[in-house]
């Protein structure tokens, strides 16, 4: 009998991989065929660089595109370009894609029952199609230049018309056949691209077929089946110790240096992730003998990454070992996958039991992450450890029998031996009393599982053996994998998101031994810290989604190559309803606009420090240059980014005139300042510096961009004044074309005072200061007759009007000294002083206009002093220095 | 400030569409158009002045004038005369 099932090994090994399903391993993808050898190694490197977060994006995105390249080149080969016509050339091109088209279709038949094909299969059917398109868009030119020449021609003329010239006849005829032959050809790539989606489709749902088929395939179970599988255990046995021995001798005899080295090799590599990770983030990774109980987050973290790194320790180790024993050619065709699964397998148990120590710590309850008492975290690490272990080992026998060539009928019992153990280890698991209930410690006896838990266990085990003993060994193997499996990967998943959560909160990564060494080393501050601390933590996101859900997906069936394909799909086109988006596209465009922001910043940078300052160019222009230029380089680096981020600015014209109703009324006074500022730049009526005075604000100009300007006031407080108030209202400005300016002393004196000695003094004070100009010169004007005070002023002329308020001030004092000196008189009103002792005082920057008939004319004491400036209230008056005397 | 970024977001989110192919019909009467895309071979037919959007990843479409085109599903086209026009 067993005779019968060796006859057709080729045979069987596709019946057997429909039976067991294929059992996929955990931390790669590596489903164990033994024709595909050479594509293990591949996959290992797939799985390699997911775990490490390497690439694995490009790579995905190029893969398809990269695909349909070579089919292109090699068609423009076969008819030289210059001899052939351009629909020759495309003739050939769809000749050649139908070529690659049936070779695919037969490919497809002929890998039936092998998903990992299918699924490569299809990506390359999918990149044909594309292709074909593109072959068909290339004629588009040619036929639209047709179009144009016969349109141009004419219509032939009816029978009756005087006959055209022949050339036009010949031509029209040669353009219409032309024609002819292009819509043929374009009817070719028509019916081609309808055959590509076809197999396709076929491929899909040979695919859906395929899953369905392994999973519910049904083997009648008997005491025959028993007694064919032990027949072929016995033979698979036997073969197995004498391939693996005659395997190990002569690697023993003749690879000796090489399968040391390529351990070696391999556990230099894991070791040094180990130690390296292990001095970055000791306190992060491994538990400390603390006395008193850890935080929930630090055990959160623990248990991520000492669950983390361990594992990717093992896997480096792995995909190293096998990488350098197949480089070394030490392991042979039969003997690779067995090495494969073996390492493979050493991974998930690697995994699954650190996983389950981090979450359990059977031995220091005080890192436990769920509250379970110590001998029900215990048995619970156990027997998860064991469901691990039999799983393993079932999927490990699947592969010895594969590579051994063993009938079905043994994989099948085997999975089946398997699914029972793990449904009996689930029922026994209903019967562990782990429950702490508050206020006990977790050294007691506990209590058992709520019923709905414990209900569920039996459920499952009980499913798993029913399931099995009935005949469906396919699914309830595939059921006990996902069991072990899939749970623990989302359990990490669930970890390690609090994790992200726990270092991206605010200071939570200063606390660490990383943070207090970055503060170290790099001298970073406590918000950099805290901003480093928001990366980590999205980083340890990006991490688990990016690696912990390909992994789910592997676990469940799907192949690399979907993956692959899917991934490209979200990078690149991501359809919602008829609008495409593209996340690489919009990337790209948000990069360009940065880097021309950058530019234009730059450029800004260079053209005002070294070509304006030198040039001696006005500060308002240089200001008005700067700005302008950052505004257009901002527009221009905003037009680059939109459409290479793919947008259509032809649409966007329709949605500027769509707009411009609602700027109408909605934006209407944004775009008023926006066009103020525009209007500002140009005609520059004040400058950065400028003292300027508009409505009731005054003060100096800080900043002027496109919608406010900013203004400092004297008392430093800061205005944003919309534009649009300095374009439709009057603005003064004290500093517009020079800073000269001049500046009024109000005197007021008894009428005791000799008028022209108080005038000549006043006169001699002002010619005695420093910063008063001779030209225009000082002058002194008796400006009112009050009742029982006259009124002088004293108007000097200042370079720098800025420095208007110390000047006054400094004559002021010299004037009182002088005429106290002089016995000239109280430069103040003495009962006035009394009477109005509350006269208020801001000694400020005062720029007092008095119109010339304000000069001319004698007013009372009271009225010059508000008539000093008509523009805005006087703020100095004499009554302030009375407060002196 | 916020209604500008507003009204620039909506700007953005308007101009998206021009992503699946848009046919237009310029001429005074229906057009009908025979569209293939994927397995499927059907026909679309354009009311005089109206606007359609099809086929979003590539298709091969046949206009009145009877001449067959290919398309990326990109491209905006316009029928003027039974004959497309693609921009």
């Amino acid at each position: 009998m067993a005779m019968k099932w060796i006859l057709h090994p080729a045979r069987l090994r596709l019946k057997q991989r429909l039976n067991c399903l294929r059992p996929v391993a955990i931390l790669s993808g590596t489903r164990l065929l033994p024709e595909k050898n050479m594509s293990l190694s591949k996959r290992f490197l797939v799985a390699f660089s997911l775990m490490l977060l390497a690439c694995s994006v490009p790579a995905l995105g190029q893969q398809p595109a990269v695909r349909a390249e070579p089919q292109g080149q090699t068609q423009g080969k076969i008819q030289p370009p210059d001899e052939a016509s351009p629909q020759a050339q495309t003739s050939a091109q769809l000749d050649a894609a139908r070529k690659s088209l049936q070779q695919l279709a037969d490919q497809v038949e002929k890998a039936e029952n092998d998903d990992i094909r299918l699924a490569d299969i299809k990506v390359e059917v999918d990149a044909a199609a594309k292709q074909i398109i593109a072959i068909s868009v290339a004629t588009r030119p040619r036929l639209d230049a047709i179009k144009a020449r016969l349109t141009e021609l004419g219509e032939p003329p009816p029978a009756d018309a005087p006959p055209e010239a022949d050339v036009v006849t010949q031509e029209r005829k040669r353009l219409m056949a032309e024609r002819g032959e292009i819509n043929a050809l374009t009817g070719t790539a028509e019916d081609l691209s309808i055959q590509a989606t076809r197999l396709s489709n076929t491929i899909t749902a040979t695919r859906r077929a395929l899953f369905s088929n392994t999973l519910l395939k049904h083997t009648t179970i008997n005491g025959a089946t028993l007694d064919n599988a032990i027949v072929a255990f016995n033979i698979e046995r036997q073969q197995f110790s004498r391939s693996v021995t005659s395997w190990l001798r002569f690697v023993w005899s003749f690879k000796r240096l090489q399968l040391l080295g390529a351990l070696f090799l391999s556990l230099c590599a894991a070791l040094v992730l180990v130690v390296g990770t292990r001095r970055l983030f000791s306190p992060l990774v491994y538990r400390e003998a603390t006395s008193g109980e850890p935080g929930y987050i630090t055990r959160l973290s623990v248990a991520f990454w000492s669950t983390m790194i361990p594992t990717t320790a093992m896997v480096v180790f792995a995909v190293t070992s096998y990488f350098f024993l197949q480089s070394f050619n030490v392991l042979r065709p039969d003997i690779a996958p067995i090495v494969a699964a073996m390492l493979a397998t050493s991974g998930a148990l690697v995994f699954v039991s650190t996983l389950a120590n981090a979450v359990l710590a059977p031995r220091q309850n005080v890192w436990r992450l769920v509250r379970v008492s110590n001998q029900g975290a215990r048995l619970l690490v156990l027997s998860i450890f064991a469901m691990a272990i039999v799983n393993g080992l079932d999927y490990l026998a699947g592969a010895i029998g594969e590579a051994m060539g063993s009938p079905v009928v043994l994989t099948v019992v085997k999975s089946l031996i398997a699914s029972i153990i793990t449904g009996l280890i689930l029922m026994a698991m209903a019967l562990i009393k782990p429950i702490v209930s508050a206020g006990e410690t977790p050294d007691g006896r506990g209590k058992p599982w709520p019923r709905f838990i414990s209900a569920l266990l039996v459920l499952a085990g009980a499913g798993l053996i029913i399931a099995a003993l009935s005949g469906y060994v396919g699914l309830a193997r595939f059921i006990a994998t996902q069991i072990v499996m899939t749970g623990a990967i989302v359990v990490t998943m669930y970890i390690g998101i609090l994790t992200g959560k726990a270092v991206a909160k605010q200071n939570a990564l200063a606390d660490t031994v990383v943070g207090r060494y970055l503060e170290r080393r790099f001298g970073l501050e406590q918000v950099a810290l805290d901003q480093a601390g928001l990366a980590a933590g999205l980083a340890i996101y990006a991490l688990v989604v990016l690696v912990f859900i390909p992994l789910i997906l592997l676990q469940w069936g799907f192949q690399i190559a979907d993956i692959q394909a899917w991934a490209y799909r979200i990078f690149t086109e991501i359809k919602v309803g008829s609008i495409t988006i593209s996340l690489v596209g919009i990337f790209v465009g948000i990069l360009l606009f940065i880097a021309g922001f950058v530019v234009t910043r730059w450029f800004q940078r260079w053209l005002d420090g070294n070509v304006m300052a030198r040039s001696r160019v006005d500060t308002g222009v240089r200001n008005s240059v700067k700005t302008g230029i950052g505004y257009l380089g901002l527009g221009l680096a905003g037009l680059i980014g939109i459409s290479a981020a793919g947008l259509d600015l032809s649409s966007l014209a329709l949605v500027a005139g769509a707009l411009s109703l609602g700027v109408g009324f909605g934006l209407q006074n944004i775009v008023s300042n926006f066009v103020s500022g525009l209007i500002l730049l140009v005609e520059r009526p004040f400058k950065v510096g400028d003292w300027v005075v508009t409505g009731t604000t005054e003060g100096f100009v800080k900043r002027i961009s496109v919608r406010a300007t900013e203004i400092e006031t004297f008392q430093r407080q800061t205005i944003m004044v919309p534009n649009s108030l300095f374009i439709n209202a009057m603005v003064g400005n004290w500093t517009h074309r020079n800073k000269l300016g001049r500046s009024d002393i109000p005197v007021t004196v008894t009428y005791e005072s000799v008028p022209r000695q108080v005038m000549d003094t006043l006169l001699e004070i002002a010619a005695a200061h420093p910063l008063v100009l001779r030209n225009p010169e000082p002058v002194a004007v008796f400006s009112a007759f009050g009742d029982s005070t006259m009124t002088f002023e004293l108007r000097v002329y200042l370079a720098d009007i800025v420095n208007g308020g110390g000047v006054r001030n400094e004559l002021r004092l010299a004037i009182y000294e002088r005429f106290r000196e002089e016995g000239l008189g109280a430069p103040f009103p003495k009962q006035q002083a009394e009477a109005e002792p509350t006269v208020p005082e801001t000694d400020e920057i005062e720029a007092p206009d008095v119109s010339e008939e304000q000069m001319q004319t004698v007013l009372p004491a009271d009225s010059v002093k508000r008539s000093g400036t008509q523009r805005r209230p006087r703020r100095i008056s004499v009554g302030g220095t009375a407060e002196t005397d | 400030m916020k209604i500008f970024a507003s009204a620039c977001f909506l700007t953005v989110i308007a101009a998206f569409p021009a992503w699946s192919a848009t046919v237009t019909n310029r001429d005074g009467e229906a057009a009908v158009l025979v569209v293939v895309e994927g397995e499927s071979r059907m026909e679309v037919a354009i009311s005089a002045g109206g606007t359609e959007s099809i086929c979003p990843s590539g298709c091969f479409i046949t206009t009145p004038s009877g001449d067959r085109i290919g398309l990326q599903g990109d491209e905006t086209i316009e029928i003027v005369n039974g004959s497309a026009v693609v921009k």
